[in-house]
């Protein structure tokens, strides 16, 4: 029998907070944290939901540890760092940073865009000279992720994926089978993606964004908010946690990607893709459907997206099977949705709760069943699924249970 | 990672004839404007025509490479697709971002939008072949073709595969190389693509693209080369590279004296000779050092170019006089090291060799 995959250590940063408990206090209160952008400067700010992280670039300046005035720091990899300064903060783990082979893992989407869309006229005129060539590297997906690796000494191996909003989910994925491979002992997994006026207006050229709050699997839903974030987690094999004395927050028990094979944006309208993954994380677990007692749903509230995972969830599970989506609190936070949403479903475990899927009013005609709109707390769970299915149809779900 | 792969089939779209490649190099393409621009190829043999018209150069360039590689092993739909790609489409993020700015947020086109999104090749990959299986993007600079040969020779090992579909692809625009120009990625005096080596002692290098696939195996039969062991390092100095390089020699059950062939990916840039310079000392004197980024241009995935030429050195078995670098000995072509360094200090190192 191979060794369990554990996660032993968390960092996380929404536009709920930073930290465990920032974000369930907000949880658990059904308080969201989407607000007009005060940061992001675009047009349809006035008109627009968005998970904002209210802290300006100075202050996640400071809460990534960094000497003030930094230029070429994109706000995309300063909240990563401020994610990572948090999971990092036990200083045995940067004892072993600097002793053992560890992965780290970053999935992102547009790479620091939130800072080059400013820039770009400079970029592309005939100047050759001043503050914006320092960001000219900064477009790429990897540059939070060699940024983080540097400034944190992790190595020997990094990697940055990007299959849109499943990005960081896969990030966990091969984490887990890098471990498992024998190439690192440990690897610390997650994603980042800043707001920025790109996505935000992809999103809207798509009209699949909501002005208003978002309603997962509303019958009325029209879209989704867009949020910004970040998120890491600590992966290593239950013996290598056990003897450093490190206490286990939840165990990987199953991942699945599996593509839908069947349109560039739209998901499978049967489901069958949600599904086929679904049952892949199962199976790897050795778990049938009823042993999932919630399920962290993709639920971006697009009619397309709710309808295939709502038919899918009610082609693999029972009628009573609980799950909610919680992006009405974050927004969707792209390559970091994954990993938030993983660091919520292993809180889910640890509290034995279920969160509330915000602004739910009227089932949808297609489905039997409707998502939990209540917190419910002392839930006997021991096993979360979160699924994160994206653009590409690239779908991973991946299943967390009780340690 | 050292676990052999066999790699079934090779193909490359690049500035080169290298899509129907019968008598590579010639007839050779060079340019003296420092951006090698892919030669085009007839792209309605792979995509239909409707779909074409809307599909971005990366698109088309990826995808008809990706079908062709599968094509030619035979294999319809493989069991996993795994891409690698620094950059991903630059046309449309550009004219998301252009359209964006100037027309102030307003009346955009979605379809740039969605193809800028990197794992776009991707999609329209599984769609072709119907490929549910397996499916993953590295998006990390020079390390994100390498990225993608370590996931499917973690795949293959798992054996949660037999046939994994592994490709990068990376597109040049002219704002790019005027973007980059400006932090001195490119030679200030740019020589012809084809002098580029010889004008290593100036910084700089010249721009390109291309995009390459191929089709591994944990299975030997029909395979045109086998991927030893591949190494991934992040700003090496002299001693990781050579211990590295020690390493999987000593993985491979091979020693200097045993490598016929070492391609680099040299590029002309002084600032980055140094790695290289690193291991061509210990290289035994009938070992021939060859190059390739004078026909392909310095990109985030030319290793990619890189590995389709060794296998097509393996298969054909002659090395052109256009790429040697230094003349070794003579003699049949068994295992060849690829050494790469990208501007942005990714170095990768692979033992291929011939498969029998």
């Amino acid at each position: 029998m191979t060794d369990r995959i554990v996660i032993t250590a968390t960092g996380i940063h929404s536009a709920l907070g930073t930290g465990k408990n920032e974000h369930l206090a907000s949880l658990r209160a059904g308080k969201d944290g989407l607000r007009h952008p005060v940061h992001l400067q675009t047009i349809h700010a006035g008109e627009i939901l968005l998970g904002e992280i209210d802290k300006p670039n100075e202050t996640l300046t400071r809460m990534a540890g960094l000497p003030g005035n930094n230029p070429g720091y994109t706000r995309t990899t300063l909240l990563a760092m401020s994610a990572m300064a948090e999971l990092l903060k036990d200083a045995d783990l940067c004892t072993l940073l600097r002793s053992e082979p560890f992965a780290f893992i970053n999935a992102n989407t547009v790479g620091g865009m939130c800072t080059v869309e400013n820039m770009y006229p400079d970029f592309i005129s005939e100047k050759q000279t001043g503050p914006f060539t320092q960001y000219i590297n900064t477009l790429d997906c990897a540059e939070s992720t060699e940024h983080i690796a540097r400034h944190f000494g992790v190595k020997p191996l990094m990697a940055t994926i990007s299959t849109a909003c499943s990005s960081s989910a896969n990030a966990l994925v091969l984490g887990a089978r890098m471990i498992r491979q024998g190439l690192v002992k440990r690897a610390i997994c997650g994603g980042c993606d800043a707001l920025s006026r790109f996505t935000v207006n992809g999103f809207r050229s798509l009209k699949n964004t909501d002005d208003q709050r978002c309603r997962p699997f509303d019958e009325h839903r029209n879209g989704l908010n867009l949020g910004e974030g970040a998120g890491y987690v600590l992966l290593e094999k239950e013996p290598d946690a056990v003897q450093r004395g490190a206490t286990v927050q939840a165990i990987l028990s199953g991942y699945c990607n599996s593509n839908d094979a069947y349109h560039p944006t739209a998901p499978s309208p049967d489901g069958s893709g949600a599904l086929r993954t679904m049952k892949g994380a199962l199976d790897m677990a050795g778990l049938t459907p009823e042993d999932i007692g919630y399920i962290n749903a993709h639920g971006t509230a697009t009619i397309s997206n709710d309808d295939a995972e709502g038919k899918a969830i009610e082609q693999l599970f029972s009628d009573d099977i609980r799950y909610s989506s919680t992006k009405p609190y974050t927004g969707h936070t792209l390559a970091a949705a994954g990993i938030i949403e993983s660091i919520f479903s292993i809180w889910a475990l640890q509290e034995q709760i279920v969160y509330p899927n915000l602004n739910f009013r009227t089932p949808m005609l297609e489905m039997r069943t409707t998502p939990v709109t209540t917190l419910l707390e002392n839930v006997a769970l021991q096993h979360v699924m979160s699924n994160s299915f994206g653009f590409g149809g690239n779908n991973v779900s991946l299943i967390f249970s009780k340690s | 990672m050292t676990y052999p792969v066999y790699i079934l089939s090779a193909s490359a779209i690049s500035p080169q004839h290298s899509f129907y490649p019968g008598n590579f190099p010639d007839p050779v393409v060079h340019t003296d404007d420092g951006q090698l621009f892919i030669t085009d190829i007839d792209y309605t043999r792979y995509i239909n025509p409707v779909a074409i018209r809307r599909m971005s150069r990366i698109l088309k360039m990826s995808i008809s490479a990706g079908l062709q590689c599968l094509k030619e092993a035979g294999v319809e739909k493989p069991d996993a697709i795994i891409t690698g790609t620094g950059r991903g489409s630059m046309t449309d993020t550009e004219r998301f971002l252009i359209d964006m700015i100037s027309l102030q947020e307003e009346a955009l086109n979605p379809t740039y939008f969605i193809q800028s999104t990197y794992n776009s090749t991707n999609g329209w990959l599984a769609m072709k072949t119907q490929c549910t299986g397996y499916n993953q993007t590295y998006v990390h600079r020079g390390a994100s073709f390498e990225l993608a040969l370590l996931d499917a020779q973690m795949l293959l090992q798992e054996g949660s595969a037999q046939y994994a579909l592994a490709g990068c692809f990376d597109e040049l625009t002219r704002d790019y190389f005027f973007v980059k120009n400006k932090i001195d990625y490119w030679k200030k005096e740019l020589p012809d693509s084809l002098e580029l080596i010889q004008n290593s002692h100036t910084p700089g290098t010249i721009a390109g693209e291309g995009a390459a696939f191929f089709l591994l195996s944990s299975k030997k039969e029909q395979a045109a080369a086998v991927l030893q062991s591949l190494s991934i390092l992040n700003d090496p100095d002299a001693a990781d590279l050579s211990e590295q390089v020690n390493i999987m020699l000593g993985n491979c059950g091979l020693s200097y004296d045993d490598i016929d062939l070492v391609l680099t990916g040299m590029n002309g840039d002084c600032r980055q000779q140094y790695i290289y310079d690193v291991i061509t000392p210990r290289l035994a004197p009938g070992t021939t050092i060859a190059v390739f980024k004078h026909l392909c241009g310095e990109y985030d995935t030319s290793s990619g170019f890189g590995l389709w030429l060794a296998i097509r050195l393996l298969a054909t078995q002659e090395i052109p006089e256009l790429i040697i670098h230094r003349k070794g000995a003579p003699g049949k072509i068994k295992h060849i090291l690829i050494l790469n360094h990208y501007i942005l200090n990714n170095v990768s190192a692979m033992v291929v060799s011939h498969p029998l």
